[in-house]
């Protein structure tokens, strides 16, 4: 139809659905006063007034058909016949209003667990970067034979941006970094995140400033030349009050001035998923902020700290870029053998970024999202199992109306309306336990991310999480009223009519049940298996202890590049600092380390070579974990050292380099060999040689569920500086009481020294490695328990129901001599034999998320016995008794009455 | 089975926008102008007469307004639209074409 056209018609359209009385009492009254005219020319001809009346109604040819004929014009009759249905439909649901209660709260249930697990996959993987045409956006990373999503360098960038033909533009960034920030020279500066980006890094994202503007290319070609900064949005709402006059005024940046020239809009809080920075600052500015000092950020082509992005050009395919990054890839490894050696690169999506293998959240995605679907299908097949009970109550009802000539197709649709409002109802219901999951996740942000930086948990209820749910009840409305909708108009007619509640003999309208039964047990097994896994790693783990000392313990974090330190003064910061407080009361003993264990930022690695080591290969360095810590750090920690020495003050820069290595190392690369005196060389076989000095006991070092550990070794500060370090006070008394006078003492070395993220360790452990882990076994335990109690409601009820329906039967068989224990185990037989298929499938599921979790958690390898030792017995038992309890009240019916029963 | 049928399908439209193309009318002086002006050639029946009018009105070709009559009765009177005018046009000269070929044709087998 043309557009003109049905604009035109439109109107007429409306007024018949929303004036329906009206329009139809003028279909009445046209007709009527032509019958009329027909009637009065009748008369004036000579008829009588009935014979009149009579031949004027003929002339009609039926005048209902004929109104209904007219009612089609209108193109709207499947709009009423819907709202028909829909009336009808509440109607009967009020009449059974605690099974529709039922029927909504399952359904909210399901639909809530899912919609809420959608706001969090939806935010971790679906939702698009905030920009104009995020699909454009692609992602570019530096591969190497470790890491396949590696960063490039300022150089590879420029080279990148200059030569590549397929994009409209390349835009690189660092990492979002704590930065030293004082809103006016003087102020003491405190820490907010800040992040380094391109010149172009707005245009070419298509972002418009909300004020000012954003960076010009020009602003980033002189290292060091433009101190200028654009404001994220909601920092300049906190800091600034949303002041517009912010424009041109100076900050102070880790003691260097900028001045602010933008506003980002509200639009874009940022391209990260969790972070989104305070302010951004031109990558021409990156000796400001916390670049490796040890290398050269603008000249070094192994300084790899930038992400880069690109939007590609309209008409240019992920193809042609990627053949074209991969010739660029090969011209660096050309170029540069020294630095890029078997080292390429790639091209992804957002999508492909988001769900790449190693990633935690695309893991924990997955899962969250297989068990919400599991729950929604529990629930799903309970609904469908009470309706299709409902339906069997209704066989005379609806052979009634088939007999009257209703068409098959009709009544679906009214019994498919049906489902669909309890489903709606059941959607509004799940819409708010998805608004309760959001909220519960949102208390439970400070505990998953624990920072100083504005990191924050994404998840919310928008109008795609909204869409997404509707579509879901739309969905779970078929799922679960589309069988009994077919199974109950196929009544056989002469059958339907006769009794209330017919039995049509054949294996087929059982079949469904059993399926239904089938799919409850199995699926809910799982769940229950799945919680039950996750609740006892989670705590195996936690018994087995980390292998160091937690308590008593004041962590803070120092990075001097922030004041523009350089090594020397580093060096003597820390020097000092050391001196300091190992004279202050309450401070037992005092350590500096690159990394804490359990803490947020990963360990760095480190290549090397045994001496003496047979290489594979295809190998040329092996690699291990690594931290930097001082000669107070194995003590600080209680960790012991099982062989040879800790580090010592002897251990200066001057004297030959050592390290300490952990017990797995040691077994690794010499087995059954001393370790002590062993030599390893850095970074390959011309490097520096470096004497294994010790061995200390292993130890978790990233997380709760690590079983096996890594190899790990530790390198003495002196030997191997390091600009930001975390000081660690073990203390006499409550640690955090030391927090003050170390304040004091920071403020009289350098008063703008910030002391970042400064908390006692127990709580930064128990956050990491208790609370953490914690929230995703309370959401996985309440989704197991949910999926268990519909399982025994729904067994329950199709047991029960299925007595009731063979009350008859049963009184005859107990008339003709049978005991009550055959008709226990008449009835109870075939609900057991659905129990242990389905058992036999759920157990199979299981397995399945076991593999898993071993995959995602806790690696374990094996197979947890006792689990299922639990788990199935316990979920046999309770499907027995929800069998055996409607089972015992049929054996129980006295044969007078139930042969009576009807 | 309903007369209209025996029309050549479509006309009934034309006859009906045509009509209305000379004054708005309402339904019971439509069946009556049909009647006087082709006799008893073009039989329409009553009863279709209304569902043709609703669906021209669907259509947007005409429009329809409650309005009193000569002798002081409510009565809906249809009345053509611009969108009518252009179908009528187009149909009326359809009709031409088609029945100007059918002519030559019979002109033909006669000759």
């Amino acid at each position: 139809m043309r557009m003109e056209h049905w604009w035109f018609t439109a109107r007429l359209r409306v007024r018949s659905i929303l004036r329906r009385t009206r329009v139809e009492q003028e279909l009445d009254e046209e007709l009527q006063f032509h019958l009329e005219h027909k009637i009065e020319e009748g008369i004036a001809q000579g008829l009588s007034p009935k014979e009149a009346r009579y031949r004027a109604l003929r002339a009609m040819d039926g005048l209902e058909q004929r109104k209904d004929e007219m009612r089609d014009m209108r193109r709207i009759h499947w709009l009423t016949d819907f709202l028909d249905d829909s009336q009808y439909a509440i109607r009967s649901l009020r009449r059974a209003p605690s099974l529709t209660a039922f029927v909504v709260l399952t359904l909210a249930l399901g639909i809530g667990m899912t919609s809420g697990t959608f706001s969090m996959v939806d935010a971790l993987i679906f939702r698009p970067y905030p920009v104009p045409h995020p699909s454009g956006v692609v992602t570019l990373v530096s591969t190497a034979r470790d890491n396949s999503f590696d960063d490039f360098s300022y150089r590879e960038y420029l080279d990148i941006r200059a030569k590549a033909k397929s994009y409209d533009g390349v835009i690189a960034n660092a990492d979002m970094e704590a930065v030293g920030f004082s809103p006016e020279p003087g102020a003491t500066p405190r820490v907010r995140g800040g992040m380094l980006v391109s010149g172009n890094y707005f245009r070419v994202l298509g972002v418009e400033p909300r004020l000012g503007r954003g960076f010009r290319e020009d602003e980033d070609q002189v290292p060091g030349r433009n101190a200028v900064l654009v404001l994220g949005p909601e920092f300049w709402k906190q800091e600034f009050s949303s002041d517009p006059s912010v424009l041109g005024k100076t900050v102070r940046l880790n003691g260097v001035d900028f001045t602010v020239i933008g506003v980002a809009p509200e639009t874009f809080p940022g391209m990260q998923i969790f972070g989104h920075p305070d302010f951004y600052m031109p990558l021409a500015m990156a000796r400001v902020f916390s670049t490796d000092r040890q290398k050269n950020f603008f000249e070094d082509r192994d300084d790899r700290e930038l992400n880069l992005q690109a939007r590609l050009k309209p008409g240019a395919t992920l193809q042609q870029a990627r053949t074209e990054l991969a010739l660029l890839a090969k011209n660096f490894e050309r170029e540069y053998p020294k630095v890029n050696r078997s080292r390429g690169a790639a091209l992804h999506t957002q999508f492909e970024m988001r769900t790449r293998e190693d990633d935690i959240n695309w893991k924990f995605s997955v899962i969250f999202v297989v068990l919400a679907l599991a729950v929604l299908l529990v629930a799903c097949t309970n609904v469908a199992g009470l309706l299709l009970s409902r339906a069997r109550t209704r066989t005379r009802e609806i052979a009634l109306r088939l007999a009257l000539g209703a068409g098959r197709f009709r009544l679906i649709r009214l019994l498919l309306t049906e489902s669909l409002i309890l489903a709606c109802l059941g959607g509004l219901g799940g819409i708010a336990i998805g608004y309760g999951i959001v909220e519960w996740f949102h208390t439970k942000q400070s505990i998953v991310l624990m920072s100083d930086l504005p990191v924050s948990l994404p998840f919310q209820m928008d109008t795609r999480v909204l869409l997404a749910t509707l579509a879901l009840s739309l969905l779970t409305s078929i799922l679960c009223g589309l069988a009994p909708a077919l199974q109950s108009t196929r009544a056989d007619l002469v059958n339907g009519l006769k009794s209330t509640d017919a039995d049509i003999p054949g294996r087929k309208r059982l079949w469904g049940r059993n399926v239904l039964v089938v799919a409850q047990v199995s699926t809910s097994l799982m769940l229950l298996t799945a919680s039950f896994l996750m609740v006892r790693g989670f705590q195996h783990s936690l018994l087995q202890g980390t292998g160091f000392a937690k308590d008593h313990l004041l962590m803070t974090t120092f990075d001097p590049r922030l004041v523009q330190y350089n090594p020397a003064q580093t060096q003597q910061f820390y020097k000092l600092l050391a001196e300091q407080v190992r004279q202050a009361p309450g401070v037992r003993s005092e350590a500096l380390t690159q990394n804490v264990p359990f803490g947020q930022d990963g360990f760095d690695g480190v290549a090397f070579v045994p001496d003496g080591f047979q290489m594979p290969r295809d190998r040329d360095t092996f690699s291990s974990t690594l931290d930097t810590v001082d000669e107070g750090y194995f003590q600080t920690m209680g960790i012991p050292i099982v062989r040879g020495r800790g580090f010592l003050a002897s251990d200066t820069a001057e004297a030959p380099r050592v390290a300490v290595v952990n017990e797995r190392f040691a077994k690794h690369f010499w087995p059954g060999t001393d370790p002590l005196g062993q030599y390893i060389r850095l970074d390959g076989r011309a490097g520096t040689p470096v004497e294994i000095i010790g061995v200390a006991r292993t130890i978790k070092y990233q997380s709760t569920f690590d079983e096996s550990t890594m190899d790990f070794m530790y390198m003495p500060l002196a030997q191997h500086p390091i600009p930001r370090m975390v000081l660690m006070l073990r203390s006499t008394g409550d640690p955090l009481q030391l927090v003050q006078p170390l304040k004091d003492m920071v403020r009289k070395l350098d008063p703008n020294l910030p002391m970042l993220e400064t908390r006692s360790y127990q709580d930064l452990y128990l956050n990491q490695a208790v609370r953490g882990p914690r929230i995703a076994i309370d959401l996985v335990g309440s989704m197991g328990v949910a999926g268990l109690l519909l399982a025994i409601a729904g067994l329950y009820g199709l047991v029960a129901y299925n007595v009731s329906r063979r009350t008859r039967e049963i009184g005859l068989r107990m008339a003709l001599g049978a005991a009550s224990s055959d008709v226990l185990r008449l009835v109870m037989g075939k609900g057991l034999r659905l129990v242990g298929i389905g058992m036999a499938l759920g157990l199979a599921m299981g397995f399945a998320v076991e593999r898993l979790f071993n995959s995602v958690l806790f690696d374990a390898g094996g197979v947890d016995f006792v689990a299922y030792l639990v788990v199935v017995p316990s979920m046999l038992v309770v499907t027995m008794l929800a069998a055996y309890l409607p089972a015992r009240r049929a054996s129980r019916i006295a044969p007078t009455e139930a042969l009576r029963y009807e | 089975m309903s007369k209209p049928n025996d029309l050549v399908q479509g006309t009934l439209d034309l006859l009906l926008l045509k009509i209305l193309a000379l004054q708005p009318m309402n339904g019971w002086s439509i069946s009556l102008r049909l009647k006087s002006i082709s006799g008893d050639v073009l039989q329409v029946s009553e009863g279709s007469l209304y569902p043709a009018l609703h669906k021209l009105e669907q259509e947007g070709w005409i429009t329809a307004e409650w309005k009193q009559t000569e002798n002081n009765r409510r009565a809906k009177f249809y009345s053509l639209t611009r969108l009518g005018q252009k179908q009528l046009e187009s149909e009326a000269a359809n009709w031409q074409r088609l029945s100007s070929a059918i002519s030559r044709v019979i002109q033909l087998s006669e000759a």
